[in-house]
């Protein structure tokens, strides 16, 4: 009685404004027309009014001379203004990377003092997250500034161990290690140890899976490196023959007509939606091969062959990107030609002491030991503290979340202290700690560009010099904003690489 | 309280699974055993022993204590005073003696608590590679055997979030069983199942019993305490009440504690 009811309603035409996968599909495609309607709108009335008022938003300044001198860095007195922005952005990934390396094991630390058994300890932990998290970074930059600023200043045979180590209101001097011409021939041999190491580690590994012994696998891997490099310092002449070949790569690169990356550039972005599509398609493709794809599933098909054949079109219509591509590509490797061309007897690397030059009255550090300005050190201590504070409640929280029962289960099976935060308590953590860390991790490389305020030249300072000279503000900007953007999408990809890799499976 | 050593052995006969067990060497020897939380009294005294290849039906209302004193019995609680004896090594603050125990002692929990992000093979495994310091393919291959014994060898590649409650808690005996214990615990095994699920897991335990292993159960199933304990004991605000044969304890209990209890759960 019930069938033919039910019969009916199915057949009964559902009307468009009812039916959900029309709504979907209205919705979606509204959407993106507004948003790029949005996007070129405001692009063109921009482009409008700099011009009515007669704004320049050429990067031609980058090529042109600059007079600016900065605080350290690989050039403290840049010619032109591209090579003084990309000293900015060095010592900005400098400061950025030492601070989430060093962050990262203080917050650990700092956690784990928070759980730890011991009165005293636990106390200091939290005195330490709640005094530095509740004080401004830029504050607490400024003091930290403001005490370093008082230790005596440099003069001529001074510091803890004078010609080696100087300490002063100036910064830290030290001995200054750095590539010299071999270098590149050296990576050559070490990057051959490091496929050594892989198998060796696996060798290592397949040992103590068989015999229960402790291998210490990635100790063995780490030592191979070691030895490559080791015994690289002395034999990596035998890479010089390198440099030719990659002078001929540049020469075939130079003679190519710009057809050849066009056709390049198409093909890849047309393969990579080819494929991408098959593959989607026979991943939803069920056992007895019946298709049946969502709407939304149909949008990301739409959408990967059309974002595809705009690349072709670009890759088309625009001559220049194509030329643009030979042309770096041909001086990348006549660079790498020019890198591995050096004589036999170049050494990978080389040291220099520090130096105090007297120039006028005002004894200084010259070029040739390693100096890391109070500013640099003050920045430092400000993100790295700051950063912990936040990182340590991360890291007590994901503790904290494994429940109580998978420590005792662990316990049961008679797994000692040190086992169980190994394998069963930290790989568990992990996962909760790492997304909020990845935010820090942002937070931290962001909070770099207070460096301003004590003169330390990253990025923003230098740049904030460079419009001030040039007028440039607009430009400069974009070359801020795509900076940051782009390091901050390299982190994000790095941590979703490693979400992605401990989700837990389940169902 | 009743010291229950008069109410002992010699009406064993009447049940099946009744062995005598007088012979046999004390694997646990409780003596006095107390604990507190704060202000409150969890163990109250509890003097027992347990013989080898015995089998051992703790019961009693919720709170009673039952959970917490074989949690005493592999250190997960700390006892605060009398002593336990465990297979001749007494459990103290010595670290050494914890271990020894704790890898002679296998342990079930309601909640299974299997280790979420190993595979099933991996979480039984884990100890025998680590404590035993077991090559990997040997452990692996014993891990195999023991998921064959509790039924489930196909779910070795799978993750605990990917099996059902009972098999799950089947993978948790195994992965006990892998250190070879010569006690096994049970906290509640079946209290988080479904009641389907119930009968898989008591059949293991089954089966366990009759090779001999030295159990101590806590649970509410009757009709597995009547069946393979070889002794129950009844326990109510720390205290055991009353203790004997399932034969004595289900058809002529002494205490009036114990009729209240057997009459508001049969």
């Amino acid at each position: 009685m019930t069938a033919p009811t039910t019969q009916e309603r199915v057949s009964h035409r559902v009307p468009l404004w009812r039916d959900v996968v029309v709504l979907k599909w209205f919705t979606q495609v509204v959407l993106l027309v507004v948003v790029l309607g949005t996007m070129g709108f405001l692009a063109s009335q921009a482009g409008d009014n700099l011009r009515a008022r007669n704004i320049s938003t050429s990067f031609d300044f980058l090529e042109r001379p600059v007079d600016i001198q900065l605080s350290e860095g690989i050039d403290t007195h840049p010619d032109t203004g591209a090579r003084a922005l990309w000293t900015g952005m060095v010592n900005t990934l400098r400061m950025s990377i030492a601070g989430i390396f060093f962050a990262t094991i203080l917050g650990v630390v700092v956690g784990l003092a928070r759980l730890s058994d011991n009165w005293l300890v636990r106390r200091l932990g939290s005195m330490w997250v709640e005094t530095l998290r509740n004080i401004p970074l830029l504050v607490q930059m400024v003091f930290y500034f403001s005490v370093l600023t008082t230790l005596p200043r440099v003069g001529l045979g001074t510091g803890p161990i004078n010609g080696w180590l100087h300490v002063s209101n100036k910064g830290i001097s030290m001995p200054r290690v750095f590539i010299a011409d071999g270098f590149y021939q050296w990576l050559v041999v070490v990057l051959i140890g490091a496929v050594a190491a892989r198998f060796v580690r696996q060798h290592r590994q397949q040992i103590q899976d068989e015999t229960g012994a402790m291998t210490s696998p990635i100790l063995w891997g780490l030592g191979t490196v070691a030895l490559f490099g080791l015994v690289g310092l002395f034999v990596h002449p035998v890479f010089s023959w390198m440099g030719p070949v990659f002078g001929r790569i540049a020469d075939l690169l130079d003679s190519l007509p710009v057809i050849a990356p066009q056709l390049g550039f198409s093909a890849i972005a047309l393969g990579v939606a080819v494929t991408w599509i098959r593959r989607f398609l026979s991943a939803h493709r069920s056992a007895r091969g019946h298709l049946s794809l969502s709407d939304d599933d149909w949008f990301r098909i739409v959408f990967a062959a059309v974002a595809s054949l705009a690349v072709v079109f670009v890759a088309v219509r625009w001559t220049g990107l194509s030329a643009w591509t030979l042309d770096s590509g041909r001086d990348l490797f006549q660079v790498l030609a020019d890198k591995f061309d050096v004589d036999g007897a170049a050494r990978p690397f080389d040291a220099m002491r520090p130096d105090i030059i007297q120039k006028g009255m005002f004894p200084n550090y010259g070029k040739s030991g390693l100096t890391m300005s109070i500013g640099f050190a003050a920045v430092f201590f400000g993100v790295v503290f700051y950063t912990s504070a936040f990182i340590g409640e991360n890291v007590r929280g994901g503790i904290l979340a494994v429940p109580k029962g998978q420590s005792e289960a662990a316990k049961a099976v008679g797994l000692g202290r040190g086992q169980i935060l190994r394998h069963v308590v930290l790989p568990q953590a992990f996962r909760v700690i790492l997304p909020p860390t990845g935010n820090q991790y942002l937070n931290l490389l962001k909070n770099t560009s207070l460096a301003v305020a004590v003169g330390y030249s990253e990025l923003v300072q230098v740049g904030s010099t460079t419009y001030n000279q040039t007028g440039m503000t607009l430009p400069v900007v974009a070359i801020w904003m795509l900076f940051y953007l782009s390091c901050s999408l390299t982190i994000s990809v790095v941590v979703n690489w490693f979400n992605v890799r401990m989700r837990l499976v389940e169902r | 309280m009743t010291d229950a050593t008069a109410a002992e052995p010699t009406d064993n006969q009447a049940m099946e699974q009744s062995r005598d067990l007088s012979g046999a060497r004390d694997m646990i020897a409780c003596e006095g055993v107390s604990k507190w939380y704060g202000d409150f009294q969890a163990l109250d005294g509890i003097t027992a022993t347990i013989k080898e290849q015995e089998v051992v039906v703790v019961l009693g209302p919720s709170g009673s204590g039952k959970s917490t004193w074989i949690r005493c019995i592999n250190r997960l609680e700390v006892h605060q005073e009398g002593r336990i004896v465990v297979d001749d090594v007494e459990l103290t603050n010595d670290l050494r003696n914890i271990e020894q125990v704790r890898s002679e002692v296998g342990m079930v929990f309601q909640l299974f608590n299997l280790f979420p992000h190993l595979k099933v093979i991996d979480n039984v495994s884990l100890a025998p590679i680590w404590v035993r310091k077991k090559p990997r393919a040997e452990a692996e291959e014993q891990a195999m055997a023991l998921l064959e014994r509790v039924g489930i060898p196909e779910q070795a590649h799978k993750y605990p979030g990917q099996l059902s409650g009972g098999q799950q808690q089947r993978v948790a005996i195994a992965r006990a069983l892998a250190m070879e214990p010569r006690i096994m615990l049970f906290d509640e095994p079946t209290s988080a199942l479904d009641p389907e699920m119930i009968k898989e897991v008591l059949d293991v335990m089954k089966v366990l019993a009759q090779s001999g292993m030295t159990m101590m159960v806590v649970t509410h199933e009757m009709g597995f305490a009547k069946e393979v304990a070889d002794r129950i004991i009844f326990m109510e605000e720390g205290q055991i009440v009353e203790q004997g044969t399932p034969q004595h304890f289900f058809e002529n209990p002494t205490e009036d504690r114990t009729k209240l209890f057997l009459s508001q759960i049969l």
